[in-house]
């Protein structure tokens, strides 16, 4: 199979006016994006990369977005997008870690293939908490995407009469693991900004496509469910599949979104950015079972090990991390990846998650380590301690919690912590609640009692 | 009314500045969600999709207006 850019070269030739990628500024069509991925990685080239070389840019949400992102490819070197929000100082920290990778040229080994270049062990790298609950960069190859791709592909069905919606963060993913199928299919892609406007996602629906779908977060498809039912209704005869995934969905909102899309295929999918995308449920087909995500897709396995933790393996997995081959060994085990997660699997061979093993707060999709959020403020100086902890939301499901200890005679708002921590840290791991308490409980051995807390939340 | 939709906004969006005249382009999905839902519970009014307009979500005071036309609508 032709990876993402010989597709778009392919649709280019065959199918040159057909609109490749749409937002709300412009249209572009497979030849003119073709075109500028050419132009764009000519210009990268002349500024001096080279193959192997990673190149670090923000996500912007838009056609440019998606033509540095191929141009990097086209140049052989390494994409590696940053959410919009990173902190100046983050951006130069990673660049200055990546350019000090010596290894990173000579291990992803990238090379000449028929005049072209073909990134073996690293196209990408994404930037996640994760697995392990540690920011770092996870290095996908070239090969991954194509098998991500395909797994899509097939178990979801992308076809070259449908317009896919992107509507979160590309630097993720979720969202970024879809421009493949839907550009591999000769497809057309619609860029949104967020789901934020919802007028313009409703208004994507009026363009003269016969069939539509798109990835939502489970917090998203709350939020469609809460206030934009009627709307959801009013273009339901156009939605051919939704895919959720990320984070679980309740079983009452798999219900209502059958419910209220009775002729469209819904997807409940397991990924991470190591594993890639592995298995899939399509939920308005079989049932409303919280947890339950489907069997492996083709290019996937899944096993259970003896802790109950979900181990997988195939063609989509991470090469590993960047500048880390001790984090690495942890979780990339031969060719299999351990996850945190703890799952079961059923006679039929389908995978259920139970849950993770570790601390890290899943909020929407991402995943927020508590101790980087306590790191981050310990630099307030009016506050003794705190904790970060999960706490229920009516829409998030799940989010950060700060409880903090004012310092004696001090006064604290939340609003001050959190434009404090606002440029510190990204803003999704911001907490979104807070309380003033007069103790942080500690272990005997003086560490945060994350247990007593999380305890007390369930 | 205006105090009392930012003592409400205050509790459930520490982060969001409030008194910003670009409010809209504060704010997340779940930023124009919470304002929708909560407004909606305190003041009995149905607020939907179509009304998280960048024009009604611009400043603290549009948002107010929004809600007293939506309260009078409703009598």
């Amino acid at each position: 199979m032709k990876n993402l850019e010989e597709s778009i070269e392919h649709f280019a030739e065959l199918t040159p006016d057909k609109a490749a990628v749409i937002t709300g500024r412009e249209t572009l069509s497979y030849a003119s994006l073709w075109s500028r991925i050419q132009e764009k990685a000519g210009r990268l080239k002349s500024e001096g990369l080279s193959v192997g070389k990673p190149y670090v840019f923000l996500t912007t949400q838009d056609a440019d977005f998606i033509a540095t992102y191929l141009a990097v490819h086209l140049c052989g070197a390494i994409a590696v997008p940053l959410e919009a929000s990173t902190p100046k100082e983050r951006q130069q920290q990673i660049r200055d870690e990546l350019n000090g990778q010596d290894t990173l040229t000579s291990t992803n080994g990238n090379e000449m293939v028929n005049g072209k270049w073909s990134n073996a062990k690293c196209s990408d790298i994404l930037y996640t908490t994760g697995t392990t609950g540690q920011a770092k960069g996870v290095m996908l190859s070239a090969k991954a995407w194509t098998a991500n791709a395909e797994n899509l592909m097939d178990r979801l069905g992308f076809t070259s009469d449908l317009l896919f919606i992107v509507c979160g963060p590309l630097n993720h993913l979720g969202s970024l693991s879809k421009i493949y199928p839907t550009l591999m299919s000769g497809a057309t892609l619609y860029i949104l900004e967020s789901l934020k406007d919802l007028n313009a996602f409703f208004s994507v629906f009026e363009l003269p496509f016969p069939k539509f779908a798109t990835f939502l977060v489970p917090s998203s498809i709350r939020m469609l469910l809460q206030i934009a039912s009627k709307n959801l209704a009013a273009v339901a005869q156009k939605i051919d599949f939704i895919e959720t995934g990320a984070a679980a969905i309740t079983q009452s909102d798999m219900e209502l979104l059958c419910k209220i899309l009775p002729h469209s295929r819904l997807f409940n999918t397991y990924a991470s950015t190591e594993t890639g995308i592995v298995c899939s449920y399509e939920f308005s087909r079989y049932g409303c079972v919280p947890g339950l995500l489907g069997k492996p897709m083709k290019h996937s396995s899944v096993r259970i090990g003896e802790d109950g933790r979900v181990i997988c393996s195939g063609a989509t997995l991470m090469s590993g991390y960047v500048g880390a081959p001790q984090l690495t060994a942890q979780v990339l085990k031969g060719d299999e990846i351990y996850t945190s997660d703890i799952g079961t699997l059923d006679n039929q061979g389908m995978l259920r998650l139970q849950g993770r093993q570790d601390d890290v707060i899943n909020v929407g999709g991402y995943k927020v380590n508590p101790s980087e959020v306590e790191d981050a403020v310990s630099g307030f100086a009016s506050i003794a301690d705190c904790i970060c902890i999960p706490a229920r939301h009516i829409l998030l499901g799940t989010v950060p919690k700060l409880l903090y200890v004012p310092k004696p005679g001090k006064e604290v708002k939340p609003k001050d912590i959190a434009d404090f921590l606002r440029g510190r840290i990204e803003s999704y791991k911001i907490p979104l609640l807070y309380e003033a308490v007069d103790v942080i409980r500690h272990t005997y051995n003086g560490k945060l009692d994350r247990k007593a807390y999380n305890l007390a939340n369930q | 009314m205006k105090e009392r939709i930012i003592e409400l906004l205050t509790g459930a969006l520490p982060m969001v500045d409030l008194e910003s005249d670009f409010l809209f382009s504060e704010l997340d999905s779940l930023g124009v969600t919470t304002i929708l839902m909560l407004l909606s519970e305190e003041y009995g009014i149905e607020l939907e999709a179509k009304d998280a307009t960048p024009k009604n979500l611009k400043t603290i005071d549009s948002i107010v207006k929004m809600v007293e036309e939506k309260v009078k609508m409703k009598k």
